[in-house]
């Protein structure tokens, strides 16, 4: 007897909880980018990685990344919130990896 | 821990020996995207990868249980299947993955080990020891299927990624944090080919038992045979990313930090939920849908079919290939002791032979990333997919 019904069980729940930890984590970072804090990955954190950008060319970028935010309409109490928000889908987003392992472990669930 | 028998201790060894290679091929599923572009160092990455495939391996037996439980029909009147023939099997699947490995034709190590057993099976119990539905439902169905359900969630979640992170006119979209995602999307990979790949080798080891009459019929994998796998594996995955490490140069596809997190969520979503399920999947075809679905999702994206139907092939050809080689395997064991240990001294030929032949070719990271690299350079994507208008090039794009 073949289980059909498993196939879009595992689907269902693949698409539903690839999109909601990545809708998440993406709004995280725009409204991160809305309060003028683009997070920028400078070569230095990452040395042993295979595609660097040089430090010359790097520090080039956060140069212009902090002057394209250095023009930011919100006002001081919107970049706050802003801020709040990003954390808040970041902390939901983990929430939500966490949520999805628990599931999965039957030790945890008593069973 | 009883007593065993010698051919069961063999099976043990070689099923931990085949587990460890797993491990050692498949850290790149989880760690080539992440070092690739930058979001961890290699070091770091590698060893990561190793803790989190021991946890994984014990956080769920459902797919140990597909295979000491359902798929070969052992015990009260069925036919029974030997420790002999489970011994034949795995040396059929490690024949044939080395031999694929060292070709740089992808393949999948789960696929050649249920061809390898089923060959074996089939050839010293008859046709009829095998039960086609569990092998069709848990193996054969999952394997057509989840790399199109990956694909597709992949392609969805990178379309999201992209859209979410809109970039406004002039300013910065924030898309480099998706590196820091990536620490953690790649760790959930990890995690869930611990759940899945580990268990392979815990049902192997779990059905010789039962085949031997040590455990009885139905039960699950025991504690030291859970804990021996899942050491296995990690120590696997740590051994084979330095050997990454040292070997990858240039070349690898180009995946950007959104998609990378894309298509390692995606992943890791599918990996988990088809563990829960029993699904014995290969993670090396779920990882491969997901780098496709993910260039897809990104603009100006097209599909290589050739490159594409290659892979499929490759695929396909896994399951009965092994399956033959398990067959040949078993033939020889059901001479008896000679035929063991023939089958001992062949595969050690073959094992030497392919060692011998790979120390003497220069080994290129082609050999040790074949599997999800192709798959990335079966959608070709075009570098300036639009060109920006002129009050907009010289503004940030990182």
């Amino acid at each position: 007897m073949i289980d059909w019904f498993a196939f879009p069980v595992v689907a269902g729940a693949s698409l539903v909880s690839s999109a909601l930890i990545v809708t998440l984590y993406s709004l995280g970072l725009r409204l991160m980018t809305s309060a003028g804090r683009s997070p920028t990955v400078g070569p230095a954190e990452f040395t042993g990685a295979i595609t660097v950008l040089t430090p010359k060319r790097a520090a080039k970028e956060a140069r212009r990344t902090r002057k394209a935010l250095a023009a930011n309409p919100l006002t001081d109490g919107q970049k706050r919130l802003a801020l709040v928000g990003a954390y808040a889908c970041f902390a939901l987003c983990g929430g939500a990896v966490l949520f999805g392992v628990y599931l999965i472990v039957p030790a945890l669930q008593g069973g | 821990m009883p007593e065993f028998t010698l051919i069961v201790v063999l099976v043990i060894a070689l099923a931990l020996i085949f587990d460890f290679t797993n491990g050692f091929h498949d850290t790149a599923n989880a760690m080539a995207t992440p070092i690739a572009t930058g979001a961890m160092k290699p070091k770091v990455a590698v060893a990561v990868a190793a803790v989190l495939n021991l946890v994984g391996a014990f956080l769920s037996t459902e797919v140990a249980k597909t295979i000491s439980g359902g798929m070969i029909r052992e015990g009260d009147g069925g036919i029974l299947i030997t420790p002999e023939l489970i011994f034949a099997g795995l040396i059929g699947a490690i024949v044939w993955n080395l031999m694929t490995w060292l070709r740089g034709l992808p393949s999948s190590s789960s696929h050649a080990l249920f061809g390898g057993l089923i060959g074996a099976t089939i050839i010293g119990a008859g046709f009829q020891a095998i039960d086609y539905n569990v092998v069709m439902s848990k193996v054969i169905l999952p394997a057509l299927i989840a790399p199109l359900i990956v694909g597709l969630v992949a392609f969805l979640s990178t379309r999201l990624a992209y859209a979410v992170t809109r970039r406004e006119a002039g300013r910065p979209d924030g898309r480099g944090g998706f590196r820091y995602a990536q620490i953690f999307s790649s760790s959930l990979v990890a995690l869930a080919h611990g759940t899945n790949d580990a268990q392979k080798t815990m049902g192997v080891i779990t059905l010789t038992l039962i085949a031997s009459g040590y455990q009885t019929v139905g039960t699950g994998p025991e504690f030291w045979v859970v804990a021996a796998c899942a050491l296995a594996i990690a120590v696997g995955t740590y051994t084979g990313g330095w050997r990454i490490i040292q070997t990858m140069g240039r070349g690898l596809t180009e995946i950007k930090p959104a998609q990378g997190f894309a298509a390692e969520t995606s992943t890791a979503a599918t990996i988990l939920a088809s563990s829960h399920l029993g699904f014995a999947l290969s993670t090396t075809q779920v990882a491969s849908g997901s780098v496709i679905g993910s260039g897809l999702g990104r603009r100006g994206s097209t599909v290589r079919w050739g490159m594409a139907g290659q892979i499929a092939l490759g695929w396909v050809l896994t399951l009965p290939a092994a399956g033959i080689m398990g067959a040949f395997a078993a033939g020889l064991a059901l001479l008896g002791p000679i035929g063991i240990v023939l089958d001992v001294i062949i595969g050690s030929i073959v094992v030497a032979g392919i060692y011998w032949w790979s120390r003497s070719s220069r080994v290129t990271h082609h050999h040790l990333l074949h599997d999800i690299d192709d798959a990335g350079h079966v959608v070709r994507i075009t570098k300036t997919p639009r060109k920006p208008a002129r009050r907009d090039r010289k503004k940030v794009a990182l």
